[in-house]
């Protein structure tokens, strides 16, 4: 039964391979040996069926403590401390005696790095807006739905009853709370301090109960005991009260009314959509709105859209299913309004991000960061590779040493890996105290207050996670690479031109030059779009416009108007409703000629004085402008969007109806953007109003701080308690583009960075691969080669990359930017010469980076390079 | 009487070992004394023993040769050290004195 001489039988493979895993090193020569010569003896004796029986049999008896203890002296194999320390010595003196080299490649790892944490940094402050609430799954936004079709808003605003009747009527609402901006108390006094309090609003008692702002002073299921209750913030409270105990203490608002402080609030926090310094109870509010409206309460009033409603739901809801709840609630309270869907809940964690229809916000710039921060470690990962890959030549005689001496693969592969984790323990330091070091310049360039500090575990968690990627990443194929090499062949110079894996490495520098490009493309793009915008003409004059409002002044208008324009430096005075810069109000409240009884769109009112065509010089498509008399009263102008909105023709001397108002049209307004540039105009209809809270004081530009002294004299005459405050319009127009200001900056930043990283990567490339070819240049020269022939020779293969890169790079930059302009109603296209612009310097960056080394190779003398060996 | 215990399976191994006179490893030790005492010996039994019997000086061991049915691995080969052969002699004198005495006991008492 025995098996033919020519295969011997074996023993079975996997109880030796556990053997070997199990028992001590010294004994597992003696043992296995003893083991398979009884398997030998056995097989000629009982077949090798049995005999394999016996052999598992006979080895399990190994498995035992006497057997598995390691002796302590000695060495194991794989892992040993002495090899440790060697790599580690090896590594460091490879470090040392190329510092170019490890220059390069510590300065690009650590660029990439924090690069990196930066980007990271941010994009989990993004993404991590209002998540600090513990319920935060189970909290919701009433969304308000507006219109049908074509005119459908969804307002993030809904009106104050639905909240009341809600909670009482349906079972799956544990908790409402409403919220409403306040701008009823402008400045605050505390014994001889008088501070103009920013951020004030009116909220329900479970406010505390549903959101986990922290509570430091004050009762948290009873916040306001009393309707003149208010709770600060603890920056706010200590602004009245420096160290003193804020509760109990009594604020005087505006000079008439008390408050006594009942609560003490730690700041909100940055990351929170919610954002308050002085907060009153909804209670206060709902008397105001009785007194004004003749005892109707604010659970009646269901035409204002002025508050924020956040709901609770239990565990089990489903948020659609409450908003359908809702509607019903909405019938069954007020009255059918003919609408399916009045409401919509949309989670709190999504309110930062995405906006109200659901659709891409915030998280669009979020992904797109993300993804440039992945790219640019990749391309710093790919910088890694193609050096070190680059250096396995002159290694590679190293390698056969260390192969012919006995190291296994394994070893070598060890050995590598080491070497990799010691560069990157210098990088990551360096970035480390890098990332640290710009933080205060991040902040500012982002309007953050992040914050890099060791003793947070989440920062460790995310540099380790962007380390360790990014250590897997670069570390396995350069040393798989060099651990594979064949001894004798590496020795004999099997290895030539210097080339181990070219198509490989190929791959890798055209695509990081793909991304390089098309963020080169990102950067004009970006940068085109926002010049485009701060050049757009707005259809009015907004330079030089400071503003403020009137407050007591509008008593005396006349005689105001009248001093100001005597005054030098002013060119015209003027007064609106609203900012012009960002026109919030709209209505539907409209009628006019010929108007079907289905038509109806958003329109913005603003009541302005006569002046106001003129200072803002705001052309006139038909008609004329307020005069200043008595009929202007009954008199609209329209803008030309309005016009085609409702779809009249010849508007002048029309009829029409603004909030039950009726009157004539008698000019149109050439079409002016009232809001930010990524929306299209909407319709808006001016009415005359002599007096109106917000002034335009025009000035000439040279003598505009004498003019603000000027203003500020005039204005404490009649408002002598409240601070003076006012804007340029100009500043606040940029104000509404930071965003996308900051996304430019940081663009520019970003882009420069990965641009950086590939040429220091093409040039430790370039540095190689003329190093490697340093013979073969000295013979074409020799033999009468030319320098430029040879230049060019060297530097071929690079540009052919690059240009390979473009062409993959350019499709797919064109439609990510062009789908990034798609959210501007206002845009510019991306043309051909933008990305043609970016290749052309991806062109020349790659030359200038790899000729200046193709030129000193080309230029040294043969002689030199011939002789040396 | 100050000699270390040995004990019954440590000494027929170290016997073994003795009479192979310096050929003794692992797999010869068993298949002898499962020859010789027709009992069943397992490997690790035999490994064991040899390493107590190394431990406690009666037996030293050097490495030897190769060959292919080991899969090219060495021989540890085994021999009995001064102290072993001692040992084993004063066993051998101590169940002598023994049977010498339990010897007039098995004759048949047969009276004059």
């Amino acid at each position: 039964m025995s098996a033919p001489d020519k295969h011997p039988a074996k023993p079975p493979g996997l109880a030796d391979r556990l053997l070997q895993l199990l028992l001590a090193p010294h004994l597992l020569e003696n043992i296995l040996g003893d083991l398979h010569e009884d398997f030998a003896y056995n097989v000629k004796r009982a077949g090798e069926t049995q005999a394999r029986r016996h052999y598992w049999r006979e080895a399990s008896g190994f498995v035992k403590p006497r057997y598995l203890k390691r002796r302590k002296d000695y060495p194991s194999v794989l892992i040993s401390h002495d090899m440790i320390s060697n790599y580690f010595k090896i590594a460091w003196r490879n470090l040392v005696n190329h510092k170019v080299y490890s220059a390069i490649n510590i300065f690009g790892l650590t660029s990439g790095l924090v690069v990196g944490i930066l980007i990271l940094l941010w994009v989990r402050n993004e993404l991590g807006f209002d998540r600090f609430h513990g319920n935060h799954e189970h909290i919701y936004r009433v969304l308000s739905n507006m219109g049908k079709g074509e005119d459908r808003r969804i307002w993030a605003n809904s009106h104050a009853p639905i909240a009341t009747f809600a909670k009482a009527e349906i079972p799956e609402i544990e908790n409402a709370v409403r919220i409403k901006n306040s701008t009823d108390f402008v400045v605050f006094r505390y014994k001889d301090k008088q501070i103009r309090q920013e951020k004030q609003g009116y909220v329900d008692p479970a406010f505390f109960k549903m959101f986990d702002f922290k509570m430091l002073k004050g009762i948290r299921s009873n916040p306001f005991p009393a309707q003149n209750s208010v709770i600060l913030t603890a920056s706010a409270a200590e602004r009245y009260f420096g160290d003193q105990d804020p509760v109990g203490q009594v604020l005087t608002a505006d000079g008439k009314e008390s408050f006594v402080v009942s609560g003490l609030v730690e700041d909100f926090p940055d990351n929170s959509s919610i954002q308050f310094e002085m907060l009153f109870p909804m209670a206060l509010y709902a008397k105001k709105i009785a007194l004004a409206y003749d005892g109707k309460t604010m659970d009646e009033d269901w035409g204002n859209f002025t508050y924020t409603t956040f709901l609770q739901l239990n565990a089990r809801a489903s948020h659609h299913e409450v908003a359908g709840k809702m509607a019903k609630t909405l019938v069954r309270n007020f009255r059918d309004i003919g609408m399916s869907d009045p409401y919509a809940l949309q989670p709190l964690s999504e309110m930062h991000l995405y906006q109200t229809d659901g659709s891409d916000g915030l998280i669009r710039i979020v992904r797109i960061f993300l993804v440039v921060g992945i790219l640019i470690l990749f391309i710093a990962c790919v910088n890694y590779i193609n050096l070190a890959t680059a250096r396995a030549v002159v290694r590679a005689k190293e390698v056969s040493v260390r192969k012919m001496i006995g190291a296994g693969k394994f070893q070598l592969f060890m050995q590598f890996i080491l070497e990799t984790v010691l560069v990157f323990f210098l990088a990551t330091l360096a970035a480390m105290i890098l990332a640290y070091l710009l933080m205060p310049f991040y902040n500012n360039l982002t309007g953050k207050s992040m914050s890099f500090t060791l003793l947070n575990t989440d920062i460790w968690v995310m540099v380790g996670v962007v380390v360790f990627s990014t250590l897997a990443l670069s570390s396995i194929y350069p040393a798989l690479l060099l651990s594979s090499f064949e001894p004798l062949k590496a020795l004999k110079g099997g290895l030539s031109g210097g080339v181990s894996a070219p198509a490989f490495r190929k791959i890798l520098v055209t695509s990081q030059f793909a991304f390089s490009v098309a963020l080169i493309c990102g950067t004009i793009v970006i940068d085109r779009q926002l010049a485009y915008i701060n050049a757009k003409q707005l259809g009015y004059d907004k330079e030089h416009v400071v503003r403020f409002e009137l407050k007591n002044m509008a008593a005396d208008m006349q005689s105001v108007r009248n001093t100001l324009l005597n005054s030098p430096g002013i060119l015209g005075v003027t007064s609106a409703s609203d900012l012009i810069l960002d026109m919030a109000v709209t209505t539907t409240d409209t009628d006019w000629e010929g108007k079907s009884p289905d038509q109806k769109f958003f329109i913005h009112p603003l009541a302005v004085d006569k002046d106001f065509l003129t200072v803002f010089k705001l052309p006139l498509a038909a008609g004329q402008g307020f005069k200043g008399i008595a009929s202007d009263s009954t008199h609209f102008i329209l803008n030309e969007t309005a016009v085609r909105e409702a779809g009249i023709k010849n508007p002048v001397g029309k009829r029409f109806t603004l909030f039950g108002k009726a009157g004539t049209i008698v000019g149109v307004v050439r079409d002016f953007h009232f809001a930010s540039l990524k929306q299209k105009i909407e319709p808006a209809i001016l009415q005359y109003g002599p007096v109106n809270d917000e002034m335009y004081v025009k000035t000439n530009g040279r003598d505009a701080a004498q003019v603000i002294a000027g203003v500020e004299k005039l204005w404490k005459q009649y408002n002598a308690d409240a601070p003076f405050a006012y804007t340029f319009l100009d500043q606040t127009y940029n104000h509404l583009y930071k965003s996308e200001q900051r996304l430019g900056v940081l663009f520019n930043f970003f882009s420069i960075v990965a641009i950086l990283i590939s040429c220091l990567g093409l040039f430790g490339l370039a540095t190689y691969t003329a190093r490697v070819k340093t013979k073969e240049v000295g013979i074409r020269k020799v033999m009468g080669a030319t320098v430029a022939g040879i230049v060019q020779l060297l530097v071929k293969d690079f540009i052919g990359s690059v240009l390979i890169a473009i062409l993959i790079a350019t499709p797919l930059a064109w439609y990510g930017l062009n789908k990034w302009l798609q959210g501007y109603a206002y845009r510019i296209d991306a043309e051909w010469w933008m990305f043609a612009l970016a290749g052309l310097i991806a062109v020349l960056i790659a030359l200038v980076t790899v000729s200046s080394q193709s030129i000193k190779t080309a230029l040294t003398n043969p002689v030199k390079s011939l002789r040396s060996e | 009487m100050n000699r270390t215990y040995l004990g019954e399976f440590e000494e027929i191994v170290l016997l073994t070992v003795a009479v192979m006179y310096g050929q003794a490893y692992g797999v010869v030790l068993m298949h002898e004394i499962a020859e010789q005492t027709g009992r069943s010996v397992k490997l690790n039994q035999v490994h064991s023993a040899l390493q107590r019997l190394e431990e406690k000086g009666m037996v030293k061991s050097e490495v030897g040769g190769a060959t292919s049915e080991r899969g090219g691995r060495r021989k540890r080969l085994y021999t009995v050290t001064t102290h072993g052969e001692r040992t084993l002699q004063q066993i051998k004198e101590v169940r002598e004195s023994f049977w010498a005495k339990l010897a007039n006991s098995f004759k048949p008492a047969i009276g004059l």
